[in-house]
């Protein structure tokens, strides 16, 4: 494709923005970024190892594709 | 013990006094006991404990007097000689004689064990003494005691040398104070190793009391030294007061504190405060009848009880959404409570009163706060919510400590024995010459490992589960297995704790480049979402450091003979057919300029431009017509211009239409620019509306017309091989430049890694001289966490609108 076609990227939001967890305000400099503290962490850890965080995908196109 | 009470070396009784009878024997014997195993008494004797213990006991009686009703203010003094002095403005000791004993009521309290009114619950419904043995004991360990009395306007002392009476109860005179007790004694030296009060574990003490005896004032004056120091409790609040006074500094998560008074029940009144702040530390106080149960009892199991059975109601849908369960813990993470109750007769598990065992106050408890905090949830649901919300957090964060203890293994991270056996190792240890692929899927993974160069490259296949939602649509993730093994196989360790624990250590990561390999597809953009939000969220130390990269295979192998390029993506493949086709090419334009070699490549480069705006116009109507009216300067929303372009567009058209065909028509004016013909009785419409004329595109091509138009309009021509075409745009131009760049050349299109052979793969992306790597920077990652953390928003309706926007977005997420 020429030239620079693909849409701008998404910027970063700005600081502070909310901790992913509980949704308080993060600052930049936070020693936890982008989390508000160690516990926020410790539970988004957690949904990765419970396998609770999927991207959402396309409606499948033809029958449930069943995957692993 | 034995050693303090060896230590301890009563002074003998005054065995030639004419008072000597029968009488005080037993009372000799009493405090005899006392002298020989104080510790039973008033426990340790050497760790100050029991020092402390004697005060507590004399302030303690003064206190009753205050729950009693009797007395507002209570001052202890510590003086100067080693004494210590406490007043209260109750009613003052009675100082009748006593009936049984024949001598004052005040001296049989201060020298007969288990003498005193507090097992009469008469006098004193509750107390929180020793059970009478408390003023007695002081005595009978303390060098001397000499306690004043005032009643009835009248002042009384009576003085005491190691428990004994030295001058019975005599009458000073009158004074101008009404009633009171001031009692003020010297511990013995002979008891206690050290005789030096600490003022800050009387102060602490203290302003517990102030605390649970609302409108009580305690004042504290430490005379010992120069300047003298002097503390005031006088609390209106409380136990509120209290758990404001504990939590100062923290961020409450509402404000006031739950407040619970019971009347009574059985004769038992509780009493409680709570809130919960932001830290993850419980601090519940429980107290009976004003002493403190540092190992809790039945009130605490009461409370627990009511807390957890109230929380667990309110609290359940939250935790469903979570998945996670709730413990009682959970619910008291951040929590500061004051309980205290007032029973009579209480039972404890030791003298030190550590722990309440009095069964019958658990029941009493727990319904009393199960009632109030089933009423402040009730009537607090902007409150509450934030409660319960802390609640499922405190739940999800001991279920991560869990799982990261179950799905990591928690030993030693360098030991080889428990990498994952998905992992195909390298043979090099030195972390700073080891690199690590993380490989999406198995069929990727086998070329890779067989590809690379095992002296210092390891792979380790991951695999993108796939999970059907409900059958409405395939979400994609990496499974708890996944992740765990990629924990295990970096030997980083993970969370918080300590390294030694397996917690985080950016120090022991085993590849100092890790390299993330996925397709360049959506589902492999979705992959490497997920990873690097993974590791900007849990390990960006390793992203600060510089460790983390993303490999950069081909999407195209263009093949001649023997000769094949790999090119990266579509760009590169542009680039290298216009080098091909450029070779034996000149254009001829409008404007006389004939170009080839490097001025003909420098105009390929401007005609890209052109070609891209026009392309992403061409959405609704066809390119051709775009690129034509670029030509003819009809991209315009200037009214003068708008007509006579028109028109020279409609010309244009017509004349690169077959004969038959040259029907094209057109306004141009507020609606924006219509075009149509009939043909053979069928009508082609379009439009280019204003929005699209006012759009970036239009209006960098509008500006550019002119030279376009002289370039263009007539006679450009462009000669390859000897063969010369006309061309009527820059699109055309470029369009037929490619098509020569592709002469001959076979054009292999990856559709993931799995279609490039392990010698394909080495020579495009894992061998170090030829391969080029995006290294991941902070900025990136936080912009590649935005999307996700928008993608795992909790409002579906946006989210699938973000997506459905976004898909190309995600898809070339560019790092």
């Amino acid at each position: 494709m020429a030239e620079s076609a693909a849409p701008p990227q998404r910027p970063a939001r700005p600081y502070p923005r909310p901790c992913p967890v509980c949704s308080k305000p993060v600052a930049p400099d936070q020693r936890f970024r982008p989390f508000c503290s160690a516990r926020c962490r410790q539970i988004d850890l957690g949904r990765w190892l419970a396998g609770d965080y999927a991207i959402p995908g396309e409606p499948p196109e033809s029958g449930p594709d069943e995957g692993e | 013990m034995s050693d303090a009470a060896a230590r301890a070396e009563p002074s003998p009784p005054d065995r030639n006094g004419d008072d000597y009878n029968s009488a005080s024997i037993t009372v000799l014997r009493g405090l005899e006991a006392v002298r020989k195993r104080p510790g039973m008494y008033i426990g340790d004797t050497d760790d100050g404990s029991g020092l402390h213990h004697m005060a507590f006991e004399i302030i303690d009686n003064a206190v009753d007097e205050a729950q009693a009703g009797f007395a507002t203010r209570v001052e202890v003094t510590l003086n100067g000689d080693g004494s210590v002095t406490v007043r209260d403005d109750g009613r003052g000791i009675p100082v009748d004689i006593h009936e049984e004993e024949g001598i004052s009521a005040a001296e049989v309290v201060l020298t007969r064990l288990h003498a005193g009114g507090k097992f009469n619950q008469n006098s004193y419904k509750v107390s929180g003494g020793l059970h009478g043995v408390g003023a007695a004991v002081v005595n009978a360990l303390s060098e001397w005691m000499h306690v004043r009395i005032w009643r009835n306007g009248v002042e009384h002392l009576v003085r005491f040398e190691h428990g004994e009476t030295v001058q019975p109860l005599t009458i000073l005179g009158p004074s101008e104070e009404r009633s009171g007790t001031e009692v003020t004694f010297k511990p013995s030296s002979g008891t206690f190793t050290k005789v030096e009060y600490d003022f800050a574990v009387l102060e602490r003490r203290l302003r517990e009391l102030a605390f649970l005896n609302s409108g009580l004032a305690i004042a504290l004056k430490d005379d010992r030294h120069v300047p003298a120091q002097e503390v005031l409790f006088d609390f209106k609040g409380g136990l509120v007061a209290f758990v404001e006074w504990l939590d100062q500094g923290k961020e409450p998560l509402f404000r006031p504190p739950i407040n619970v008074t019971s009347k009574d029940q059985e004769g038992i009144r509780v009493e409680l405060a709570m809130w919960w702040n932001n830290t993850p530390r419980e601090v519940t106080l429980c107290f009976t009848n004003n002493i403190p149960q540092r190992d809790g009892g039945t009130h605490q199991a009461g409370f627990r009880q009511a807390l957890t059975r109230v929380v667990a109601k309110y609290a359940d849908d939250l935790a469903k959404k979570e998945k996670v369960e709730l413990a009682g813990e959970d619910m008291r993470e951040g929590l500061t409570c004051v309980l205290s109750v007032k029973v009579p007769d209480p039972k404890f598990s030791s003298q030190t009163k550590d722990k309440l065992v009095s069964s019958e106050v658990q029941p009493v408890v727990q319904a009393a706060v199960a009632d109030a905090l089933s009423h402040w949830f009730e009537t607090h649901p902007k409150e509450a919510r934030t409660v319960l919300e802390q609640v499922v957090l405190a739940a999800a964060a001991r279920k991560a400590a869990q799982l990261a203890r179950e799905k990591v293994g928690r030993k030693n991270a360098l030991d080889i024995s428990t990498l994952p056996g998905k992992l195909a190792d390298c043979q090099e240890k030195d972390p700073s010459k080891c690199e690590l692929f993380l490989v999406e899927g198995d069929s990727a993974g086998g070329s890779a490992k067989q590809g690379r160069n095992r002296a210092f490259q390891a792979i380790l296949p991951l695999k993108g589960k796939i999970l059907n939602v409900e059958r409405a649509r395939i979400d994609k993730m990496l499974s708890s297995a996944e992740i765990g093994t990629l924990i295990t196989a970096l030997g980083t360790g993970i969370g918080p704790g300590e390294p030694a624990k397996g917690g985080f250590d950016a120090n022991k990561l085993r590849y100092h480049r890790i390299v993330i390999m996925t397709d360049a597809d959506v589902d492999g953009s979705h992959i490497r979402t997920l990873l690097l939000t993974f590791f900007f969220r849990q390990m960006p130390e390793l992203i600060e450091r510089g460790h983390l990269y993303i490999a950069q295979p081909p999407l195209y192998r263009a093949k001649r003979g023997n000769d094949e390029r790999y090119l990266k993506d579509d760009r590169a493949l542009e680039d290298y057919l216009l080098e091909k086709a450029l070779s034996g090419a000149t254009l001829s334009l409008g404007d006389g300029r004939a170009l080839s070699g490097e001025a003909l490549r420098a105009e390929a480069e401007a005609l890209r431009q052109v070609a891209a705006r026009i392309r992403r116009l061409a959405a609704h109507v066809p390119a051709e017509i775009v690129e034509q009216a670029a030509v003819t300067g009809a991209l315009t929303l200037d009214p003068e211009r708008a007509t006579a372009a028109a028109a020279a567009l409609v010309a244009r058209l017509n004349a690169l239409a077959l004969p038959a065909e040259r029907h094209w028509n057109a306004t141009h004016g507020e609606a924006g620019l219509q075009l149509w013909r009939t043909v053979r009785g069928v009508t082609e419409r379009h439009a280019l509306t204003p929005t699209a004329l006012r759009s970036a595109e239009a209006r960098w091509l509008d500006e550019r017309r002119e030279a376009l138009e002289r370039q263009f309009d007539e006679g450009a021509v462009l000669a390859l091989d000897g063969a010369e075409t006309p061309v009527q745009g820059p699109a055309m131009a470029l369009e037929r430049l490619l098509a020569q760049g592709r002469k001959g050349l076979t054009i292999q299109r990856f559709k993931g890694l799995g279609e490039m052979n392990p010698e394909q793969l080495w020579k495009t992306t894992l061998d170090p001289a030829v391969r080029t790597q995006l290294k991941v920077k902070v900025e990136d990652v936080e912009a590649a966490e935005n999307v996700f953390s928008t993608l795992m928003g909790d409002v579906v309706e946006p989210r699938r609108e973000f997506i459905v926007d976004n898909a190309l977005k995600v898809a070339n997420l560019d790092v």
